[in-house]
């Protein structure tokens, strides 16, 4: 059952890129694209039942799913679904027709590398898997093809490749270290280096860990090495910025929480998680810190991720139950709440053609209905209850004033302070303040991109008001699962 | 089996007449890589012979130190090849005088006191070409101190003598990648500290001078003493390369006169396939531009931290 | 292990072949020519790839030989075969250095990699000849890294950068050589086409580059900021 599952899953957006690049007809890709991504978010939530109950491995250990990459595939499709709906209605206004199945196509392989990502048992596989992605989404974010779209595909690939390299690196010395004990020609899966890690030599664990962090959290967008991020971010297509925020960030954050799985147990756990601490509180307060001077609207969603991201690292640092499920919750949340947003800017920039914010006013008069979920989403990931960030971010707040990491949980309250501040401050400007006034259009696809908007809105408020038992409970396995415990 | 003392001696006079032997090979090589005739390989010779024999004219703004900085020199000149393996390979009473960073000293004090007789007499050209050597100094320097350095963590001595055994007995030493990058360190240094390209070159224009520009102001036995001292200086260099770094073989051991002969011979021989390789580097190379002077010390520079580092790890 | 057998022939073999490997990498630091830089790269990937063959027959790995031809081919040949296509596509020959001149990163190279070696002793427990050989491939490898950083960094020119990536992964591939030979066939052949696609994937790239942005010298790609 579970495998005809896996297949499904991963044929789905294989079978929607092949019949994009064979059928060089944009309606057609478009609808295949859809379905292929609805297809998989009800996959998706299936295999998760079925991961909550048993750990499967299959094609001989290589492919691996248990609870928490089970529940980031949940995460990825949710946003895959809600970017590809998306798309249809945004894409068409690009008025490059004849490009268009080649970017549904790679947008659809994006997902399968994604997804790919989350499954992979072998580390090194999982960064190859990684590595892919980069190429994969290099080519989206540079698809609009102007120059400063180039420029921001050119400063992506070469700071992920680079800083995934150091992630490479901390993965050889990893193996290197476990060739002691395991032998020098062994299966290099998350298990294994686990088993591994207690016998070797702390040092060598230590710097490893740390090439790692640093490795996989460029790509995560962790400061300071998020210097990639509002670039790409900014200048992709509005649903490939919702897929890289919502999605991508998503997916090398679980390889983080996977190695703080490996070493946990060992001397260097302590170190470990204040290197996460340390890394997630630094983006948090350096991303405030731009916001509050920003003049793009998309760079100031992508700084946001970056903040979102230091909160998902502070959870995962800060550990215990707490910690983790707050982080995992954050995750889900993260990627409902950005995508809205995206597609709010998105939204924004094509009615008014600029990305500045000074420029964007009176945006309830354009679009009173989709600009009403715009604000309440701004509110929402400002950290606002009764939308979900607030209850996640709360979460991780509590685990870490209990602990040692009194004096970070304690930043973070300030800082949060300031980002809601200053974020509903650029969101007051664009929707109160006096301005030109905006000459209102008809665009085609409105309905297409409404839609996801809704979609991405109702869960954000359910789960605002309502934390889902079992989900509490998938989180308190996924916790035992990462520190050997037992429930 | 001669008396240590004479071989001492021996060693003295050998650098002290075979300088200008060198000089001349070099000089005519360079001529002859670019199909021309050349002078003859005796002419330094007898230019020295002619300065020797030409009345000395002393600029009126020249003090003590004008008369001083050639004896100096040359003195210094002629205690190195005391502390050095020149001829035979075993150490001779009073070369312990001094290790290897001593001789180095000594070999530093004679440029220095050229240097301060170019300033001496207030004299542009003078000013220049001082200056200039001091700025070549200060980039080479830290490169011979790290060159001894690396040799002396190799040979685990910072006498030549041991090295020179060192080198002779372990193979395995001799083919590290420490010696090698001594040995290109050392070529660098070589091509600065003698003087030639691509650092400086040997026509008068002052653009280019740098050596000829510190003795424009003297003539006669002093100026025959400066040239010495440089023909000397570069014979020592040559000397340390091969005999400590490149080629460490073919010395006399045991001090018999025929020994001695056939060691000069054989340093002959190594100089020779030495000079060639340095007029091929010559040759292929045009003058460097006055600020990229630091390119090919840097690339020494380079060479010798690597050789250190490289001493460490295997 | 394989590391705990190796005799001091083996081992200055190695080193011979680590350590020139690391001095292609100062020649790419210290050149001004970009023609000179894919030629010192594809000197180095041979040299690996004599390590790689090294390797397989002092250990008795049988698959390093197939990784070894292939690293000679496709790290030795095609690469830089492409690179030399990129290079040529661009109309620049050589490099203008504005931040860094070559001399002076040949010295920070060298402070670099005291720097590695530091780390290198810290990071290593076993003594003996193993010991040395362990220190020596981490400082090389550690080395070769923050070399291609240090290249990443004062750069301008998209070629020069792409070397510094290559660079990065050739450290990588020279230090799991010696460390960890018998890593599975698979990921090593996986990561070697990887590469290539890497570098058909900036080719792309800077053919876009060239004709939206006008320029590849990263110095005047400066269009976002903030």
């Amino acid at each position: 059952m579970a495998q005809r599952l896996m297949l499904v899953l991963f044929l789905a957006p294989l079978i929607a890129g092949a019949l994009s690049l064979l059928v060089r007809r944009s309606r057609v890709s478009e609808y295949a694209t859809v379905i292929a991504a609805i297809i998989d978010f009800v996959v998706s939530i299936l295999l998760l039942r079925e991961a909550l109950q048993h750990r499967l491995t299959f094609l001989h250990n290589y492919i691996l799913l248990d609870n928490l990459g089970a529940w980031v595939i949940l995460c990825v499709s949710i946003v895959y679904a809600l970017a590809s709906i998306y798309a249809v209605g945004y894409m068409r206004l690009l008025d490059e027709d004849e490009r268009l199945p080649l970017f549904y196509a790679l947008f659809s392989g994006f997902a399968f590398t994604m997804l790919g990502a989350c499954v992979m048992n072998n580390v090194g596989v999982y960064w190859i898997a990684i590595e892919l992605t980069t190429l994969i989404s290099t080519f989206l974010v540079g698809f609009e093809q102007e120059a400063e779209s180039t420029e921001a595909a050119w400063k992506y690939i070469v700071v992920v490749s680079a800083g995934i390299s150091l992630a490479l690196l901390g993965t050889v010395l990893f193996y290197w270290g476990g060739s002691y004990v395991l032998g020098p020609s062994y299966a290099m899966t998350w298990t294994a280096l686990h088993g591994s890690a207690s016998q070797v030599y702390p040092p060598l664990l230590t710097v490893s860990f740390l090439l790692v962090l640093v490795g996989y959290g460029t790509k995560a967008g962790l400061a300071p090495m998020h210097t990639w991020l509002p670039d790409a971010h900014s200048e992709s297509p509005a649903p490939v910025s919702a897929m890289l925020s919502g999605a991508l960030l998503n997916a090398s954050m679980l390889g983080i929480a996977r190695f703080l799985g490996v070493v946990h147990g060992t001397s260097v756990s302590k170190f470990a998680h204040s290197a996460v601490v340390g890394f997630g509180i630094f983006s948090f307060v350096l991303a405030t810190l731009f916001i509050v001077r920003q003049t793009g609207i998309k760079r100031l969603m992508a700084y946001s991720s970056v903040e979102h991201i230091g909160v998902q690292a502070l959870g995962l640092g800060f550990g215990g139950p707490l910690g983790i499920a707050g982080a995992l919750y954050h995750m889900l949340n993260h990627s409902l709440n950005k995508s809205l947003m995206f597609f709010g800017a998105g939204n924004a920039m094509r009615a008014y053609e600029t990305k500045e914010i000074l420029k964007i006013r009176h945006v309830l008069k354009v679009s009173p209905v989709t600009g009403t979920l715009w604000l309440l989403g701004a509110v929402g990931i400002a950290g606002a209850p009764p939308f979900a960030l607030f209850l996640s971010e709360f979460t991780i707040l509590r685990s870490g004033i209990a602990g040692r990491y009194r004096w970070a949980a304690i930043v973070f309250v300030i800082f949060l302070i300031v980002v809601f501040i200053s974020f509903l401050a650029h969101f007051r400007s664009m929707y109160f303040q006096a301005g030109p006034e905006p000459q209102v259009r008809r665009m085609p696809g409105a309905v297409w991109r409404a839609i996801p908007m809704w979609l991405a809105f109702v869960p954000l408020l359910v789960l605002g008001l309502w934390w889902p038992r079992v989900l509490w409970n998938a989180f308190m396995q996924i916790y035992f699962g990462l520190t050997g415990g037992t429930p | 089996m001669l008396n240590d003392i004479v071989l001492q001696v021996l060693q003295v006079l050998a650098v002290l007449l075979l300088a200008p032997l060198l000089q001349g090979f070099i000089l005519k090589a360079e001529e002859r890589v670019q199909r021309s005739t050349g002078p003859s390989l005796f002419q330094p010779y007898r230019d020295l012979w002619k300065l020797f024999h030409k009345q000395p004219i002393v600029p009126e703004s020249a003090s003590w130190i004008y008369f001083a900085a050639p004896i100096v020199a040359f003195t210094a000149m002629l205690i190195v090849p005391i502390l050095i393996p020149v001829l035979t390979d075993r150490p001779l009473p009073i070369s312990d005088m001094a290790d290897m960073l001593g001789g180095g000293m000594v070999l530093t004090l004679g440029s220095f006191a050229i240097m301060l007789a170019g300033l001496d007499s207030g004299n542009v050209y003078g000013g220049i070409g001082s200056s200039r050597s001091a700025m070549l100094g200060i980039l080479a320097e830290p490169i011979l101190i790290l060159v001894l350095v690396g040799i002396s963590l190799l040979a685990k001595a910072m006498l030549p003598f041991v090295v020179n055994h060192t080198l002779l007995d372990k193979p395995s030493v001799y083919w590290s990648p420490t010696h090698i990058f001594l040995v290109l360190a050392f070529f660098s240094l070589l091509l600065v500290e003698t003087d030639r390209l691509p650092i400086h070159s040997s026509t008068h224009i002052e653009i280019y001078m740098i050596d000829e520009a510190r003795i424009l102001e003297y003539s006669g036995p002093l100026f025959a003493l400066l040239k010495w001292a440089s023909m000397m200086k570069q014979f020592i260099l040559y000397t340390i390369f091969c005999n400590v770094f490149l080629l460490p073989w073919a010395m006399a051991q045991r001090g018999t006169a025929l020994g001695e002969v056939g060691s000069v011979l054989s340093l002959l021989l190594k100089f020779l396939v030495v000079a060639i390789s340095i007029v091929v580097v010559e040759t292929i190379q045009s003058r460097l531009r006055f600020y990229r002077y630091q390119e090919p010390l840097a690339a020494g520079f380079l060479f010798a931290v690597l050789a250190i580092v490289s001493s460490q790890l295997i | 292990m394989f590391l705990a057998h190796v005799s001091s022939l083996q081992a200055s073999i190695f080193s011979l072949l680590a350590i020139f490997s690391l001095l292609l990498a100062f020649v790419m630091l210290g050149s001004h020519w970009l023609r000179n830089y894919v030629y010192a790269f594809a000197a180095e990937s041979w040299l690996i790839a004599a390590l790689s063959a090294a390797v397989a027959y002092f250990g008795g790995y049988k698959e390093l030989y197939v990784i070894a031809v292939l690293t000679a081919l496709f790290r030795g040949l095609v690469l830089p075969y492409l690179l030399m296509g990129i290079v040529r596509k661009l109309n620049v020959k050589r490099e203008i250095h504005a931040v860094l001149q070559p001399a002076s990163s040949l010295v920070i190279g060298a402070l670099l990699v005291m720097f590695a070696f530091v780390i290198a002793n810290h990071m290593n427990f076993q003594t003996g000849i193993a010991g040395q050989v362990v220190v020596l491939a981490l400082t090389i490898m550690l080395s070769m890294k923050l070399l291609g950083f240090l290249m990443l960094a004062v750069r301008d020119e998209a070629v020069s950068q792409i070397l510094g990536l290559l660079v990065l992964e050739n450290g990588i591939f020279l230090g799991s050589q010696i460390l960890v030979p018998g890593m599975p066939m698979l990921i090593e052949i996986v990561i070697l086409f990887d590469l290539l696609i890497i570098v058909a994937c900036f080719g792309m790239l800077i053919r876009y580059l060239l004709v939206h942005a006008g320029t590849t010298s990263s110095r005047q790609l400066n269009r976002l900021v903030g």
